[in-house]
């Protein structure tokens, strides 16, 4: 009870005391997760809508005969070999007559006069849904293009793979400000709390001779570094909760936005963010504690 | 083994063949050995410069003797580190010849630090800043900043802190350096009912006035050695 008294209002004190550069470094910190989170929060939702787009992502690989069902392994295995696959398909020339059929609906008495087998054969291939398979889907069509037998390949729109070319930029644009986010707050930290602690150089010294323990002398920096990562990273998410709000309201309605949901992170993850920041804070504060309090 | 540090009959402190150099020749203090039992109040008198500050800085190990053997309450002070060594020095008040106030600060404040740091509850901190303020003639400084009182002021506040926190073993480097007879009085008095109630008090001082009548030891420092410890001529 006594301790945390003493311990309160010793942080209070140091708080007071440098308010300026308390203030800086809460801003610091606060920044640097709204940069991190802001960026890892683009990159989660495109990984949201890469997954959607995953879904309709198909190879359709044409053949110019109908593979009987030993062909038919051959080609599985050699799909196989070169990635693992969702799923593969194969589509006969009546199955692909039946599908046309069923596309045209009401007007699919223009087909009587087609033989049944004008459509040629193909296999359908469903990459796996994850950017690495998605990435390399022109690789893919370029090594299902060179098996015997096949006419042509067909794949998604350019811009899908334009589009997973950007995500991975992200994702390091994600790592580069969670390295920021790192750096900032640890340093920012440190120097607060050696500023602190040189400005109470006197009484640091003092309260060694009067017989103040460690804890009695650390507790309240430790405290403060754990303040600094709560505030900082608090509110640097509750930022990027109000501008996620924004963005929201301003494109709802008909629009390009509307092709895929944003979401915001689910609770566990602005949790985890705000505790990494809390940890990355007080290591600054005791790291400096080692370097500057001799005791 | 360790004797606790309220046993009355015991020795308080022990040095054995204590010296301390400071580099690089100097020689503070020079195979000094003493032992002062629990409950006594003894005087360290001597020139400027004849060691008394050195000899308590050791006894409250601020400073570490350069060889020799000392003792507190049968604890080598030497091996103790962290936690042990701040206990123990929660148990030594010290007033320091340099005050040590932190100036930024009002009286009040000063006298809590020794209080605080062994967590006593805020109402009897107050409370006891109070009594001592007053017995000292200090009332109406309770929230002055220490860095704007007189040198006399800012001496009785320190002592003050020394004795706040109801220490087994008090330390008092040049008590009424500042100060008229009255108060000289004054802090002698509240020092002897420190002792009445148990406490350990070694004092270094040039000022005859204190121990020219008084009963208790009196050790005599010259250049660093022990010249004679006498007891002193009661009235
Ligand atoms: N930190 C130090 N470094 C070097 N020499 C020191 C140090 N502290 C004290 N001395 C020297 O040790 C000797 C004893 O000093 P000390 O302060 O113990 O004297 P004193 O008896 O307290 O004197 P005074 O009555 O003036 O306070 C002096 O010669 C002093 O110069
Ligand atoms: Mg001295």
């Amino acid at each position: 009870m006594s301790f945390w008294f003493t311990v309160i209002r010793q942080v209070g004190r140091n708080l007071r005391m440098t308010w300026g550069s308390q203030l800086m470094t809460l801003l610091t910190v606060s920044l640097s997760v709204l940069i991190f989170a802001f960026f890892y929060l683009i990159y989660t939702n495109m990984l949201n809508l890469g997954h959607k787009l995953g879904d309709d992502l198909s190879l359709i690989v044409y053949l110019e005969e109908e593979p009987g069902p030993e062909l038919q392994q051959q080609l599985i295995n050699k799909i196989n070999t070169f990635d693992e696959v969702e799923e593969v398909r194969f589509v006969s020339r009546a199955e692909a007559f039946q599908r046309f059929a069923d596309q045209l609906g009401k007007n699919q008495d223009v087909l009587n006069e087609m033989p049944r087998d004008f459509l040629p054969p193909s296999i359908e291939v469903l990459p796996m849904k994850n950017l690495r398979s998605l990435n390399q889907v022109k690789l893919f069509s370029a090594y299902l293009a060179r098996l015997p037998g096949t006419i042509k390949v067909q794949y998604g729109q350019d811009w899908v793979e334009r589009f997973y070319y950007f995500t991975k930029l992200l994702s390091i644009v994600v790592l580069l400000s969670g390295t920021l986010l790192i750096m900032t707050t640890i340093f920012m930290v440190a120097y607060t709390i050696r500023l602190t602690i040189l400005g109470r150089q006197a009484e640091l010294e003092l309260l060694k001779l009067v017989g103040a323990t460690n804890n009695y002398i650390r507790t309240p920096f430790l405290l403060e570094g754990l303040l600094q990562g709560l505030l900082g990273s608090s509110l640097g998410i509750a930022q990027l909760y109000i501008l996620y709000q924004w963005i929201k309201l301003r494109f709802s309605g008909p629009g390009f936005l509307n092709v895929f949901e944003l979401s915001f992170f689910p609770p566990s993850v602005s949790l985890t963010i705000i505790g990494v920041s809390i940890l990355l804070c007080t290591m600054g504060s005791y790291s400096t504690m080692q370097k500057f309090l001799r005791i | 083994m360790n004797k606790p540090l309220h046993d009355n009959t015991a020795t308080m402190i022990e040095m054995i063949k204590v010296s301390k150099g400071y580099p690089p020749d100097v020689v503070a203090l020079k195979d000094v050995s003493v032992s002062i039992d629990s409950g006594e109040m003894f005087f360290i008198i001597g020139m400027s410069g004849a060691g008394k500050t050195t000899l308590l800085k050791l006894l409250c190990s601020m400073e570490l003797p350069s060889t020799g053997l000392i003792e507190i309450g049968g604890q080598a002070i030497h091996t103790l580190k962290g936690f042990k060594l701040a206990r123990l020095r929660q148990k030594i008040g010290v007033a320091y010849q340099d005050f040590k106030l932190l100036t930024d600060r009002t009286a009040a404040e000063n006298i809590a630090i020794s209080m605080e740091v062994s967590y006593k509850k805020p109402q009897i901190i107050k409370n006891r800043v109070r009594n001592l303020l007053e017995q000292l003639d200090l009332a109406d400084k309770h929230d002055t900043i220490t860095g704007e009182l007189s040198r006399g002021e800012q001496q009785r506040i320190t002592l003050a802190r020394a004795i706040a926190n109801s220490p087994t073993m008090i330390l008092v480097d040049e008590p009424t350096g500042n100060l008229d007879a009255t108060t000289t009085e004054r802090v002698m008095r509240l020092l002897t009912n420190c002792n009445k109630a148990g406490a350990t008090i070694v004092i270094a001082t040039h000022d005859q006035s204190i121990y020219r009548h008084t009963s208790h030891r009196v050790m005599e420092l010259r250049k660093g050695q022990l010249h004679s410890v006498a007891r002193g001529t009661s009235r």
